[in-house]
C-alpha cells in the first residue's frame, strides 16, 4: 500500500523515479566494485610487505632458541602468510624469470637480504583472478631454514579492468531494467497510437483508461473525442436522412401536379425528372440507412429474388436473362438483397446494354454473376467504382441518373450478410459482377 | 360496373395541406367524391358523419400515426385502406399490410398509379366481397409450401422466403383460392389485372412459367401448375387453411 502511494501518478514523475533508481543502482554498484578493488594494494607494496615479514620473522627466529623456533614461527603465521621453521630446506628455487623478478624486488625492498640464501618459488593460479602463490625459504645464520608461504594478489590494472567490465555489465543491466520499466509505462501510448490509426476506418475503438494519470487523461479525452465524432457523424447522417424523407412530400406534390399538365410531352418529361429525383433519394437513403437496417435476416431463396428482378426487367422489355439454379437458400435480408441485385442488374442494363444472370453454388458460396456485353470498366478504376459518389468519367459525360452510390450500396449490403462483391472485366469484353454470399 | 353507382367516397388523411388539396382535386377530376382530414381526430369526426368507401391514409401524421389509425379503424370496420408513405420501405409496407391495410403506396406516386390502385381495390371490394376475405392472417399451405396473404409472403418447404412479384403473388393466390379446379386464362388475366391494371400486356403464360420455376422442386417439376390445353391451368394439389 505504502509502495503504491510512493509510486508517482504522473508520467514525468514515473520516468524521473525510474531514472533516479537507475542512477542510484549504478552508483551503488560501481562504488562497491571500486571499494573491492581498493582492498588490494598494488603488487610492489605486497612484495615489499612480504620482504619486510621475512626480515622481521628472521630476526625473531634468530633470537629464539632452536627448540622454540617452530612454535614461534607458527605464532607469527596468519591467514595470508604462513611461517614455518625447519633444519633442512623445504624448497628448491624455481629459477625462472618470475622468481628472479620477485627476488630483485625483495632485495630492493630489504637490502638486508642481499647475499643471503633465498629460495623462491612462484605459482600462478590458472583460475581468475590469477593470484600468485609465493613460497620463500631463507637460510638462517645457523644453517637452519625458515619458510614463508603467501599469496600475492593480482596486478591492480587487471583488477581495474575487471572492474570496468563489471561496471559495464552493471550499466547494461540497469539500462535494460530501466528500458523495460519505461516501455511498460509507454504501453498505453502505443495502444493510443494503434487506436488512433484505426479511427476513421469505420471502427469504434475504445482504449482502456490505464497507466499514469496523465496518460489516463489522454485515453479519456481520446474516447470522448471518438464519441463526439461518431455523434457528430450520426447527427449529420440523421439530418441528411431527415431531409431526404422530407423531400419526398414536395416530390409527391410535384408528381401529382405533373398529372395535371395538359401537354403530354411536358408531362412525361416532368414525370421522368421526378422519377429520377426519387431514385436518387432512394439510393441516398439506402446508403445512409444501410448501417442500421431494421430488416431481420432470414432464410431467403436467392434464386427467386434474381428471377423477380430479371422478370421485372423483362416486363419493361429490357434484355435480361436468368440461368442456373431454381433455388438456393442464403441467410440474408431479402429486401436489401433485392436492392443489391436490382442495382447490379440496372447497371448492367444501363452501361452494358444487357444483363445475363447466372446463379451457381461454388462449395459453400452462392455466386450470382451478372454479366453484360458493354465496355467494362478500366482495370485502374475497378476499385474506385466502389467508392461512394464515384462515377466513371464516361458515365458522367453521358449525363446519367443516380448519385454514384449504386455499387457502394451493393457492397455495403453484401458485406453485412457476410458476402463480397467482385468486379471483373470479361476476356471477351463486358463486365462480370459477382455477388458472393455464404450458401446455406 | 354496369349501372353507374354513386361516386365512391374517398377520405384522404394527410397532414400536408398542399398535398391534400392536390389529392382532392385529382380524385374529384377522376369522378370520386373526396373528403379530407389532417389528422386522426379529424378523421374520426369525418367517419362519424359520413359513409366512406375507401381511406387514403398517410403514415407520417402528427399525433397518432397512420399505423395506429389503421389498427383502430380495423377494429370497427372493413373499409378499404390504402397507406401512403414517404418511406418506401419494405418493413413499413409489411407492417401496414399486417395491420389490415389493403395496399401501400410509397411517395412519390403518380396520378395514374394512385387511381389505378384505388380502382382495383374498389372493384375487388364492391364486386365480389369474397375477394377480400382471405385478407388477414389466414395462412395457406400446399405441398409443404406456405402462403401468407396478410404479409404477402411465400415460404418454401425448407422455410426459405421466396420472393414473388406482385402479379405472381396475385396469380398464385388465385390458384390457391380455387385449388384442383380448372381456371380459364381469361379469368386469370382478369384477376391479375384487377390489382395491377396499369401493368402492360403481360401474358398469363409468362407469369405461370415464372411461377412454375419459383415453385419448382426437384422431382416434382410441373405438377403444381398443370396446363389444361386450350382452357387454362389447374392447381393440382390440395390447400390447407390455418
Amino acid at each position: 500500500m505504502k509502495l503504491l502511494r510512493l509510486w508517482p501518478q504522473r508520467l514525468v514523475g514515473q520516468v524521473t523515479l525510474v531514472l533516479m533508481l537507475a542512477v542510484a543502482l549504478e552508483f551503488i554498484g560501481s562504488s562497491l566494485l571500486f571499494e573491492h578493488s581498493r582492498l588490494y594494494p598494488d603488487r610492489e607494496s605486497q612484495t615489499r610487505r612480504v620482504a619486510e615479514q621475512l626480515i622481521t620473522a628472521e630476526a625473531l627466529l634468530e633470537e629464539a632458541s632452536p627448540d622454540e623456533r617452530a612454535a614461534r614461527a607458527a605464532v607469527m603465521s596468519n591467514r595470508v602468510t604462513q611461517l614455518s621453521w625447519s633444519i633442512l630446506p623445504s624448497l628448491v628455487d624455481g629459477g625462472r624469470d618470475v622468481e628472479d623478478e620477485f627476488r630483485e624486488e625483495f632485495l630492493e625492498a630489504e637490502p638486508g637480504l642481499r647475499g643471503r640464501d633465498l629460495r623462491l618459488r612462484a605459482n600462478i593460479d590458472h583460475a581468475l583472478p590469477r593470484d600468485t602463490h609465493l613460497k620463500a625459504a631463507l637460510k638462517l645464520r645457523d644453517g637452519s631454514w625458515m619458510a614463508l608461504n603467501t599469496r600475492i594478489h593480482v596486478a591492480p590494472w587487471a583488477v581495474l579492468l575487471s572492474g570496468f567490465g563489471s561496471a559495464f555489465i552493471l550499466g547494461l543491466g540497469v539500462i535494460a531494467a530501466a528500458a523495460l520499466v519505461l516501455s511498460n509505462l509507454s504501453r498505453p501510448l502505443r495502444a493510443l497510437a494503434e487506436a488512433a490509426d484505426k479511427v476513421g476506418k469505420g471502427a469504434h475503438v475504445r482504449i482502456a483508461e490505464t497507466g499514469a494519470r496523465d496518460l489516463k487523461l489522454v485515453a479519456k479525452a481520446f474516447n470522448a473525442m471518438q464519441d463526439r465524432i461518431s455523434g457528430l457523424l450520426r447527427a449529420r447522417t440523421e439530418a441528411l436522412a431527415a431531409v431526404g424523407h422530407d423531400l419526398r412530400t414536395p416530390l409527391a406534390r410535384l408528381r401529382l401536379r405533373a398529372g395535371f399538365v395538359k401537354d403530354a410531352e411536358a408531362r412525361e418529361a416532368l414525370e421522368a425528372d421526378v422519377d429520377e429525383m426519387a431514385a436518387m433519394l432512394d439510393s441516398l437513403l439506402a446508403y445512409l440507412g444501410g448501417q442500421e437496417d431494421p430488416e431481420p435476416r432470414r432464410r431467403t431463396d436467392l434464386a427467386a429474388i434474381a428471377m423477380t428482378v430479371v422478370g421485372d426487367a423483362a416486363d419493361a422489355e429490357r434484355p435480361a436473362t436468368y440461368a442456373g439454379l431454381d433455388h438456393l437458400p442464403v441467410q440474408a435480408r431479402p429486401v436489401s438483397l433485392k436492392r443489391a441485385i436490382s442495382n447490379v442488374v440496372e447497371n448492367a442494363l444501363h452501361y452494358g446494354g444487357d444483363a445475363s444472370l447466372t446463379l451457381a453454388r461454388e462449395g459453400r458460396t452462392a455466386v450470382l454473376a451478372v454479366e453484360d456485353n458493354g465496355p467494362g470498366i478500366p482495370e485502374t478504376e475497378l476499385a474506385e467504382v466502389l467508392q461512394p459518389f464515384h462515377r466513371l468519367d464516361s458515365a458522367r459525360a453521358r449525363n446519367t441518373a443516380g448519385l454514384g452510390l449504386g455499387l457502394t450500396i451493393v457492397q455495403q449490403i453484401l458485406q453485412r450478410e457476410g458476402g463480397a462483391l467482385v468486379l471483373k472485366n470479361r476476356p471477351q469484353g463486358g463486365l462480370r459482377v459477382e455477388l458472393r454470399l455464404p450458401a446455406l | 360496373m354496369a349501372t353507374a353507382p354513386l361516386a365512391p367516397v374517398i377520405l384522404i388523411v394527410e397532414d400536408d395541406p398542399a398535398l391534400r388539396t392536390l389529392l382532392m382535386r385529382l380524385l374529384r377530376e377522376e369522378g370520386f367524391q373526396p373528403l379530407s382530414a389532417g389528422h386522426g381526430a379529424e378523421m374520426a369526426r369525418v367517419l362519424e358523419t359520413n359513409t366512406v368507401d375507401l381511406i387514403l391514409l398517410d403514415v407520417m401524421l402528427p399525433g397518432s400515426n397512420g399505423f395506429d389509425l389503421c389498427r383502430s379503424i380495423r377494429r370497427e370496420s372493413d373499409v378499404p385502406i390504402v397507406m401512403l408513405s414517404a418511406r418506401d420501405d419494405e418493413t413499413d409496407r409489411l407492417i401496414g399490410l399486417e395491420l389490415g391495410a389493403d395496399d401501400y403506396i410509397g411517395k412519390p406516386f403518380s396520378k395514374k398509379e394512385l387511381i389505378a390502385r384505388i380502382r382495383a381495390i374498389l372493384r375487388r371490394t364492391q364486386n365480389g366481397q369474397q375477394a377480400s376475405q382471405p385478407r388477414g392472417h389466414q395462412q395457406m399451405t400446399f405441398a409443404g409450401w406456405s402462403l401468407d396473404p396478410g404479409r404477402r409472403e411465400l415460404l418454401s418447404p425448407d422455410g426459405a422466403f421466396v420472393d414473388l412479384s406482385g402479379a405472381e403473388f396475385d396469380l398464385l393466390l388465385a390458384f390457391v383460392s380455387s385449388p384442383q379446379r380448372v381456371i380459364g386464362r381469361e379469368r386469370l388475366l382478369e384477376m391479375s389485372r384487377a390489382r395491377f391494371s396499369d401493368a402492360s400486356d403481360r401474358s398469363i403464360d409468362v407469369l405461370v412459367s415464372r411461377l412454375r420455376r419459383k415453385l419448382a422442386v426437384t422431382g416434382q417439376a410441373e405438377s403444381l401448375l398443370r396446363t389444361v390445353r386450350g382452357v387454362g391451368y389447374i392447381f393440382t394439389v390440395g390447400v390447407e387453411r390455418r
